[in-house]
């Protein structure tokens, strides 16, 4: 096999490509959670070589946030909601499939024209960590539900934690926490904001407000 | 001459006397995860035999061309079998291109499957038909645009060189578009011989199948050959997954029959754990299972042209 | 290799000038093929209407629009072209209204006149150009001269679209889907497999006149291929009317064409002559073997439609018992089309395919993509034909009948019908078997056109795999009558038992509830419904013992509804504005000729 980092990053890429034809929220998270634990494996494969203690760190904070603590946000977020299942979205899921396939040439054609000072570990890192920003991007437009466009948000992170964390040689771990405490951020605020809404229609009717959140969420 | 007519005889005693076992591994491998003892791996055999036995009923309303699809579909997989390296066997009919041949023979017997079906004059035949028509399509992209990029990597167009030496040692350095090209062929394997989860080879519900409500009418002599004929290009699909996958090739022919038979029983019982761990998706999701399909496909030609 | 004939003729700029080379070799086969069977049809097919109408007249215009055909392929002089050209249109308009009772038969008629004469305006400024640039009006002698690369550009462009309405690229093609079904079925067939090779052999002379080309226009041609092949496709499987959707094929084998013509392009604009032959045989190979097969299917269609009385494949059903012969007609050209082996469909599709693989693996990026692009697109368009003719077929032969008109009992087809498309259907398997000769043909045709010496290639590349092919079909055939003996043998002794239709336990099943067309097409249908503007109207279920319910589909031409139809309706009301009412129509042309008089005496003047 070539390098198990090219084989890493094809399977980002793949995974993004199956939220973004997928239309159940449950099994949109669990790709996700597969996604970042893929991703934290990431740090291992590329200090193969030089390992030390921080790499380890590093790959094993990024597969318990968000492979492990950011699903069950989550999951948390939406056990209240009765329509998990059907999503509408803008674009048909064939549509979106198509749509996502030629956004994955494109993103490897407008890497055929940006150089990268140094040499970096494997050449698919770039055109694959743009083709998942670029899917991430897809699929928080759209989308129409809160849930799915947090989803994109964190796929886009996911494509700037491949970008970064295999171009940096000497990962600063600062840029590395920062990136994981917008994440955070993110999921919390939208937990926190599900949860008051959840709240604020509970104390109605219970099918009036199971209706609005279904059409919110 | 007569090494090409051994070829050719090898070759459909191996397709002929393995393919229904293949079938019957996997069979024995969905009731090992149902928890059965599940029947003998011969069993095929056994339905077959008592097929080519039995009288056939045929409908009214049928013509000539119910009576002829299961002959066309057992010559055109026979045929193709002739394509593809079995083990040490080299592939008798090799030539710049075969692949389209290839390709086009299955359309051939997939149309003439199809106004079999049609020729019934009964709603659910038609409906298996339509069906088949429009995976077919999807399927058939996939398929045109893994061979896109095999030829691309093999840097010829005949099936035997695409899945042959050359290929397996390109694993070493475009191994992530091969590894797309045989997820993708995977799924096409699925979908065009009717497994979960795109179709159920053993439900007997009309209104859920594919091929199975193609052949509903077929009896006897005919519905044989078709199953016949659906066993065996199972085996061929798999025996050209196989190969890429596989990259061994020793010298001795023992050791290379015994390295594609290994292959052909871990691809049986692969398919016999996708069918037994997935649940038959419903009829509008298929289309984006074969869509994903296509997608991966072509993000591995992208890759590969991205390779150089 | 060319021949040359002249005769003295006194039009101004114009010599009678004809030549006869291996590009028009291709055309000519065609052409006298087609109308030959065609001629050999109509005896049977306008027997009923012999002492009712003109029959005559009909005769007359078919002799003419014959001569016209030839002589476009032979012409090679500017005047002399247009003028058969001309001819062409004229005598197939009057062809085309034969049932000029019917309106909408008047309405596509004037249709074809329009646009035809929309595409002649644009070929009248092409030649323009190209005789300006090359001092003559003498085919051969403007060849000889060079054109700039801004001007080759423009002409291309003019030949694509002027000569594209003819032979019905999208999206000009809006005249193809009207005049078909209203002309007789003869006259379809030659207007399918002749008339609209015409726009293509027009397109070849203008290609082989240039020479040389920019590298765009391979491009081009390439995608005008994709987007005709696939759209016309897509919209067969929409229709339900017989000759209509043999209509929308036409379309899309002249996209495969096209995407023929293409590949040729790239090879010539990137020095490949393997690329260059094979693309340019392969096209020229695929017009012979379309107006074969197409012919065939429209005369299929017209013995169908003669009887039945109706051109709706929903109302038929169960012909094959009825109409056996034709049956089998039918099937093989409905197989040929979709390019499976066995016959002539296969061998010209193969050899695009080839070429197209070849470009992929041997053309810088853009050209690889537009190569693996064009064999997606061939793949799509081979699999949606199957599914298509899958539906024509089994609707209309197979299964129970639909309707009253598939039952009442009618005569035996006549022998006049029979014989020609049985020499149809045999060249469809001869050229599937023994293609050599015929692709020999066509590789010298696609040699002339891009002025490329055959000696000096290898065309063993191509014809090895070939005769491979022909010994693979030969097993093939020779494995299907092994099975039949075992089928024979396993079934000797036992006489089958004929029974209903398995239909679930359901004893009440009548035809109605059969499969149609639509339900048939459904499904891919409603995958590109915004494309294909797919309507569906009713059927929704309200009450709770719903009686009667009323659901219509239908689907829409793009270009026809966002395009041309705006843009026709907007043209009448302003030629409506101008005209005068309070001035007679003899005093407006009286008119109109006093200002052209004083036109030309200023501009003697000068």
């Amino acid at each position: 096999m070539t390098s198990w980092v090219d084989v890493i990053c094809i399977i980002v890429v793949f995974l993004s490509l199956v939220i973004l034809s997928n239309s159940r929220v449950t099994a949109m998270i669990r790709v996700f959670a597969l996604q970042s634990f893929v991703l934290g494996l990431l740090p291992f494969f590329l200090h193969i070589s030089g390992m030390s203690g921080r790499v380890v760190m590093i790959s094993l904070v990024t597969i318990i946030l968000k492979a492990g603590l950011v699903p069950y946000i989550l999951f948390w977020a939406i056990r209240h909601v009765s329509m998990r299942t059907e999503i509408k979205p803008i674009l048909g899921f064939g549509t979106s499939i198509i749509l996502g396939a030629i956004v994955i040439a494109g993103a490897f054609w407008v890497s055929l024209s940006l150089k990268l000072p140094g040499k970096p570990v494997s050449d698919l890192i770039l055109p694959c960590s743009l083709s998942t920003v670029l899917l991430g991007f897809m699929i928080m437009v759209t989308r129409t539900r809160a849930v799915t466009q947090v989803l994109g948000y964190l796929i886009l992170e996911n494509g700037i934690f491949l970008f970064a964390i295999s171009l940096f040689d000497e990962m600063p771990a600062l840029i590395e926490m920062g990136v994981l405490l917008d994440i955070f951020v993110a999921v919390f605020i939208m937990a926190i904001v599900v949860n008051h809404i959840n709240e604020e229609f509970e104390k109605n009717t219970v099918s009036v407000g199971r209706s609005k959140m279904g059409e919110t969420f | 001459m007569m090494n090409i007519i051994f070829l050719i005889l090898a070759h459909w005693l191996i397709v002929l006397t393995l393919a229904p076992l293949f079938v019957g591994v996997i069979t024995k491998v969905k009731a090992f995860f149902a928890g059965k003892k599940g029947p003998s791996v011969f069993q095929p055999f056994f339905d077959l035999q008592r097929l080519f036995q039995k009288n056939s009923v045929y409908s009214r309303t049928t013509t000539w061309v119910f009576r002829g699809a299961p002959i066309v579909n057992l010559a055109a997989v026979l045929l193709l079998s002739l394509m593809i390296p079995l083990g040490p066997f080299k592939a008798p009919l090799q030539f710049s291109g075969d692949i389209l041949l290839a390709v086009y023979i299955l359309s051939l017997a997939r149309f003439f499957m199809i106004i079999a079906a049609l020729d019934t004059g009964s709603s659910f035949e038609g409906m298996g038909a339509s069906r088949e028509a429009f995976f077919s399509c999807l399927c058939e992209l996939a398929l045109f645009m893994n061979f896109i990029t095999l030829s691309l990597v093999s840097h010829s167009i005949s099936l035997s060189t695409m899945i042959g030496a050359d290929t397996s040692l390109s694993w070493n350095l475009i191994g992530p578009a091969l590894l797309l090209v045989a997820g993708s062929f995977f799924l096409v394997i699925l979908a065009e011989n009717n497994r979960i989860p795109i179709d159920d080879p053993d439900t007997h519900l009309e209104l859920t199948m594919i091929h199975e409500v193609m052949i509903l009418d077929h009896s006897g002599v005919d519905l044989g050959f078709m199953l016949y004929a659906a066993a065996i290009k199972l085996f061929i699909f798999a025996g050209i997954l196989v190969p890429i996958i596989l990259s061994i090739h020793a010298g001795n022919p023992i050791v290379d029959m015994l390295i594609f038979l290994g292959g052909m029983l871990g691809a049986s019982m692969a398919v016999g754990i996708v069918e037994s761990t997935m649940a038959r998706l419903k009829l509008n999701r298929v289309k984006n299972l074969l869509l994903i399909a296509v997608a991966v496909a072509f993000f591995g030609f992208v890759v590969k042209m991205w390779k150089g | 290799m060319e021949r040359f004939f002249q005769l003295p003729w006194q039009v101004p700029f114009g010599e009678f000038s004809l030549k006869i080379d291996s590009l028009s070799l291709m055309f000519l086969m065609a052409i006298f093929i087609l109308v030959f069977c065609a001629g050999v049809y109509a005896v049977g097919y306008m027997r009923e209407y012999q002492g009712r109408r003109p029959m005559g007249l009909h005769i007359f215009f078919y002799i003419l629009f014959s001569l016209a055909l030839v002589f476009v392929v032979l012409a090679n002089n500017v005047i002399l072209f247009l003028g058969a050209w001309e001819m062409m249109s004229i005598s197939s308009y009057f062809l085309i209204v034969f049932h000029d009772e019917k309106p909408s038969v008047r309405r596509a008629g004037f249709l074809f006149l329009v646009a035809s004469h929309c595409g002649t305006f644009l070929l009248f400024l092409m030649f323009f150009l190209m005789a300006h640039n090359g001092g003559s009006m003498n085919f051969d002698l403007i060849s000889h001269t060079s054109f700039s690369s801004g001007l080759a550009g423009v002409v291309f462009l003019l030949a694509i679209i002027g000569f594209g309405v003819k032979a019905g690229f999208i999206p000009v093609h809006i005249w193809l889907p009207h005049a078909h079904p209203a002309a007789p079925s003869h006259i379809s067939a030659v207007l399918s497999g002749v008339m609209i090779k015409m726009g293509i052999y027009g397109i070849c002379r203008v290609l082989w006149i240039l020479g040389v080309l920019p590298d765009w226009c391979g491009y081009v041609l390439l995608m005008i291929g994709v987007v005709s092949g696939v759209m016309g496709v897509l919209y067969a499987l929409g229709q339900h009317e017989l000759k209509k959707l043999l209509a929308y094929h036409s379309i899309e084998n002249i996209g495969i064409i096209a995407l023929g013509l293409g590949l040729g392009l790239l090879g010539e604009s990137h020095h490949m002559p393997y690329l260059t032959v094979l693309g340019f045989g392969g096209a020229l190979l695929h017009v012979l073997n379309h107006s074969i097969f197409k012919g065939l299917l429209f005369l299929g269609a017209g013995a169908v439609i003669q009887k039945t009385h109706t051109g709706e494949i929903d109302q038929m059903g169960g012909l094959a018992k009825r109409m056996p012969v034709v049956s089998i007609l039918f099937l093989i050209g409905a197989v040929s089309i979709c390019g499976l082996p066995l016959f002539n469909g296969f061998i010209s599709e193969f050899i695009i395919y080839f070429g197209l693989f070849k470009g992929l693996a041997s053309l810088p990026l853009l050209g690889a993509f537009g190569c693996g692009l064009g064999i997606i697109a061939l793949g799509l368009m081979g699999s949606l034909a199957l599914a298509c003719f899958a539906k024509v077929y089994g609707t209309v032969f197979l299964g129970q009948p639909r309707s009253p008109s598939a039952v009442e009992p009618w005569g035996k087809t006549s022998s006049w019908m029979i014989v020609p498309m049985l020499v149809l259907g045999a060249l469809c398997l001869w050229i599937g078997l023994f293609p050599r000769r015929m692709a020999s043909l066509a590789f010298l045709g696609g040699g002339y056109l891009s002025h490329t010496d055959l000696s000096s290639l290898n065309m063993g590349i191509i014809f090895i795999p070939l005769s491979f092919i022909i010994s693979a079909l030969i097993l093939f055939i020779a494995l299907m009558v092994g099975l039949f003996g075992m089928r024979r043998i396993f079934l000797k002794g036992l006489i089958p038992s004929v029974r209903e239709t398995w239909g679930c336990g359901f004893s009440q099943s009548s035809a109605r509830i059969q499969y149609t067309s639509s339900s048939f097409a459904r499904l891919i249908v409603e995958l590109v419904k915004s494309v294909l503007l797919f309507k569906r109207e009713g059927g929704e279920v309200r009450d709770l013992f719903p009686a009667k319910i009323k659901l219509t589909s239908s689907i829409q031409d793009a270009s026809e509804k966002f395009f041309f139809r705006p843009l026709f309706d907007r043209l009448t009301s302003l030629s409506k504005k101008l005209d005068i009412h309070s001035i007679r129509y003899t005093q407006m042309y009286l008119m109109y000729i006093f200002l052209y008089l004083i036109f030309l005496l200023v501009w003697k003047m000068k």
